[in-house]
């Protein structure tokens, strides 16, 4: 079942019933007939799934009648053939247990989550909306017509009123300096680390690996020795800084410390995903540099991973999977989300009017290698059959696009803003409470970049849905454009770690 | 020897930022303003409170902010802003968390200098005063400037707009924040919920009040046009002037002497003009809870008949010590004239007759830092009519035997530049200056 090297598109936003069906149907969906559908396929489903117990059961059946059926004379039968045939049984059970020690030898050494803490920052940088708005006018830097784009676009942007800004920002006019930034990039590191490292009580000389993502702040010495500094971790640590690579960096960040724990054995990694408003700013009039001032908020996280195998008994999550697509080969992808200056000179990072259609071509990318490695057999086998069909029939079939809801049972999408959550929850075709922690992580914190999905999934968590061996799908999307996404499982009923983001306010969001 | 050049003014380095509540108030929450408010909207109220280095060992502006943060909690409504209604235009307080204006500034003095050479024009620039609007929705309504002095003292100015409440909620105001820099427990306030109006039978107008003036339409730029320049000026009374005036006036309060005193030299200033009605605002006593926000002084007019100028002062004195008679207490009329075309007239309070303001019993000592109370605390109102206002705000004194030449009150007087020389000559000559 080779699906990999098929580079088709999904289409558009199908009803997935009806492409079950052979021919072309373009009148209305029949409700009716749609519900009972939904029956007949999730039957078909839990058939595939179960397939190969349901075999075993009739072939157990027969092999139990078979050796009841013996006797001594039939014993010394099988015992004679054996003797005859010493030697290619030997080779044969040679070959068995090399394949299996290869195999076993190469298999990828299970990276288990321990904890996270993300960073809840104090309420005095709470920034309202009449306050942002009064303390924008006031800078003097912002024309009618750009201080108008901005309400309008703060209003239908999906942020709530406590959403935190630096404080830099806070003060009339806005003092943006290094040092400033310099402040807020601690506060918010060390302040999601203190809390990690009190909650697993991790010593600081047992972190072997150490990464850190923050796309807009590249100080020298880098964030990274800025945390080995400060926790004295030990000499001999490898800590990379990734600089620029935007919302979805998080994940890049994590594959990262995945293949490194792959090489380095018995240690733990530990992940800082953060960004920097203080000096990104905009203080120009360009209509597509100022949205990121009304979404981006501060915020950020700390991931501690282990390929212990004694840390399987307390970690919360193991990863199963990262898939990374990378769409900068196009020229209109590469261009999708851009810092530069305007024509005053004043830097910004524009977002270009195709920011969507270009998101969901990405998604699309994406999720076609994901598909395979975590569909169900069931929906893979469908997928499998309108393809042939397409293909060999020549059929106008509308391609059939997998249900995601039986793959996963929790989502963290990015909450890059509202229309984007929007677009993937009728792409993708999710229920309200799937996008439920992306949409109250938004209200709450706003756009946290990298740091967005650990904020969902602290949601989740403190909802209590998370069961053993719930699957949790967070994807993100960052300049470049990528697309890039980390399938965990839960390894317990997951309960919130003390000190989240979300403990006092979670009764709020019912 | 040259003197060194001053290169930059007596308090700068001004840093502003805004501090709001902790917690957020929600959304569409929105509190009304009564017809007495809307009268105050010319006018506001700045407060200047000066503490020794002692006071303030150990605090910070982050501590200073910090405990405004859960002040603000309680009084939301003054981090609001002000909208107008779309139906009939008249401004309500929408309760947005903007915030209140913070402004930090640093002085070359020490607080013992700045005290002795002490004025009213030097004063304005402890406290950063700005008048509402243009942009009404974008006017913070209180400012606090927090300004340090050589030897370490601060002051606080904090300027009001007494729409939001009148002197007597100032003083509970400041007095809250100081009780929660010493993280007493604060009762929080259930009484400061926001005011919403409902259609309520308009009061009965038997007549026009005296104490409110109508004046010309500032639409949003709310700044009183006088057709004068104001000044002011303020002197200390000792416990001998106040001996002297019981000696002359018989068993009236002290408040009520200083006005029959300080109503017959300005009327003999003004000859030919007298002031015959006077205006009277003190503490309402029944409202007496700490933490009610709003205009909710008793104003009174008091009306004379007789000629003041050369009136006794007895007379003078009981008159306004009366509590019937020719005194009226207007707040129903004020408000019923306001009601009467929805808030779209404006009108003043202060100044539209020569109004006494007695801040006695406000409680302007008990403002506390580090146990310490201020060295001294000022309150002017910025704004006044043509006719002029007076304060008369009490002075902290040793509990020991009462020195003759101690102060006791300290009486600050806004009236028009031509009035003013001739007034101190004439209480020169009554021996008060």
């Amino acid at each position: 079942m080779n699906q990999r090297g098929v580079a088709t598109t999904n289409g558009g936003s199908g009803s997935g019933s009806v492409g079950v069906r052979i021919q072309q149907s373009r009148r209305l969906p029949d409700f009716l007939q749609s519900v009972n559908l939904k029956y007949v396929k999730l039957g078909y489903h839990y058939l595939i799934s179960n397939l190969l117990t349901l075999c075993f059961i009739p072939a157990i059946a027969a092999l139990s009648i078979q050796v009841s059926q013996m006797n001594l004379d039939d014993l010394r039968q099988l015992w004679l053939h054996l003797q005859y045939n010493l030697v290619s049984i030997i080779i044969c059970s040679a070959i068995l247990v090399f394949g299996l020690t290869v195999y076993i030898m190469t298999r990828p050494r299970p990276v288990y989550l321990v904890d996270y803490s993300c960073y809840r920052p104090p309420d005095h940088l709470k920034a309202p909306y009449g306050r942002f708005l009064e303390h924008s006018r006031l800078t003097g830097d912002f024309d009618e017509s750009s201080l108008e784009f901005q309400r309008k676009i703060l209003e239908r942007s999906g942020l709530g009123e406590e959403t935190y800004v630096p404080k830099a920002m806070h003060s009339i006019p806005p003092t943006p300096s290094m040092a400033a930034a310099r402040e807020e990039a601690e506060e918010v590191m060390f302040g999601a680390l203190d809390t990690l490292l009190r909650n697993t009580n991790v010593s600081p000389k047992d972190i072997g690996i150490l990464v850190v993502n923050c796309s807009l702040f590249n100080p020298t010495p880098s964030l990274s020795a800025m945390i080995v500094n400060k926790y004295k971790l030990r000499g001999n640590i490898r800590s990379f800084n990734l600089g620029g690579m935007g919302c979805s960096a998080g994940v890049i960040a994590v594959d990262l410390a995945k293949d490194l724990l792959q090489v380095h054995r018995n240690t733990y990694a530990v992940v800082v995903s953060t960004e920097n408003i203080t000096q990104n700013w905009y203080f120009g009039n360009s209509k597509s540099m100022l949205i990121p001032n009304c979404l981006f908020r501060v915020g950020g996280s700390a991931v501690l991973l282990s390929n212990k195998s004694n840390d399987r008994r307390r970690a919360k999550y193991k990863l199963i999977h990262v898939v990374r697509t990378h769409r900068g080969a196009d020229d209109k992808a590469f261009r999708c989300v851009y810092q530069e200056q305007d024509d005053a000179g004043k830097i910004g990072v524009s977002l270009s009017k195709d920011l969507m259609a270009i998101a969901g071509g990405a998604l699309k990318t994406n999720i076609t290698t994901l598909g395979p490695l975590v569909l169900p057999i069931s929906e893979q086998l469908l997928f499998f059959t309108t393809l042939v069909v397409k293909k060999l029939f020549n059929a106008s079939v509308k391609p059939y696009i997998p249900d995601f809801k039986l793959a996963f049972d929790h989502f963290c999408i990015h909450a890059g803003g509202r229309a984007v959550i929007d677009e993937l929850e009728k792409n993708l075709q999710l229920l309200p409470i799937h996008v439920e922690a992306s949409r109250m992580t938004l209200h709450r914190f706003g756009n946290t970049s990298s740091s967005s999905i650990w904020y969902e999934l602290a949601y989740i968590e403190a909802k209590g849905r998370i069961r053993n061996r719930n699957r949790i799908w967070q994807i993100a999307f960052g300049s470049g454009f990528k697309c890039n996404s980390a399938v965990w499982q839960a390894l317990r009923n997951v309960k919130p770690s003390s000190n989240g983001p979300w403990e006092d306010c979670i009764d709020k969001y019912r | 020897m040259v003197p060194p050049q001053q290169d930059h003014d007596l308090v700068y380095n001004l840093r502003l930022s805004s501090v709001g509540p902790g917690c957020v108030t929600g959304s569409d929450v929105v509190h009304d303003l009564s017809g007495l408010d809307l009268t105050m909207k010319l006018h506001y109220l700045k407060a200047v409170y000066f503490f020794s280095s002692h006071a303030v060992e150990g605090l910070t502006i982050m501590n200073m902010k910090e405990a405004m943060f859960y002040l603000l909690n309680d009084y939301y409504i003054t981090c609001g802003r002000i909208k107008r209604s779309e139906s009939s235009g008249r401004p309500y307080i929408k309760c947005n968390d903007c915030g209140i204006r913070f402004v930090e500034g640093v002085c070359d003095e020490t607080v013992d200098e700045w005290l002795e050479t002490d004025d009213d024009s030097k004063r304005n620039l402890l406290v950063y005063h700005r008048a509402m609007g243009p942009e009404l929705s974008f006017s913070p309504l209180v400012y606090l400037q927090v300004t340090q002095f050589k030897c370490g003292g601060i002051s606080l100015g904090l300027s009001w707009a007494h729409i939001l409440g009148d002197a007597f909620s100032v003083s509970n105001f400041i007095n809250n924040w100081g009780q929660h820099m010493a993280m007493v427990n604060v009762n929080s306030s259930p009484a400061l919920a926001p005011r919403s109006l409902t259609n309520t039978a308009k009061p009965e107008a038997p007549s026009e009040p005296l104490s409110a003036k109508q004046v010309n339409h500032v639409r949003d730029l709310w700044v009183l046009a006088n057709n004068c320049k104001m000044e002011t000026f303020s002197f200390n009374l000792t416990t001998q002037h106040l001996l002297n005036l019981q000696a002359k006036i018989g068993s009236v309060s002290a408040f009520d002497s200083i006005c029959a005193l300080l109503w017959r030299a300005i009327a003999k200033v003004r000859e030919g003009f007298e002031p015959q009605i006077v205006t009277v605002c003190r503490k309402d006593p029944c409202h007496d809870d700490n933490n009610v926000l709003g205009n909710n002084q008793i104003i009174r007019t008091i009306k004379a008949s007789f000629l003041v100028g050369e009136s006794d002062l007895n007379k003078l004195a009981t008159l306004i010590a009366n509590d019937q008679g020719q005194v009226y207490d207007e707040r129903n009329r004020i408000e019923a004239a306001v009601e009467k075309d929805n808030g779209s007239t404006d009108y003043i309070v202060y100044g539209s007759n020569l109004t006494f303001v007695n801040l006695e019993n406000a409680g302007l000592y008990e403002l506390e830092l580090n146990g310490e109370k201020p060295k001294l605390a000022y309150y002017s109102i910025q704004g006044v009519g043509d006719e002029g206002a007076v304060l008369i705000l009490p002075l902290p004194h040793g509990s020991a035997a009462e020195n003759e030449g101690e102060p006791r009150y300290l009486v600050n007087l806004t009236l028009p530049e031509g009035q003013v020389f001739k007034l101190k000559a004439e209480l020169k000559r009554a021996s008060l200056l």
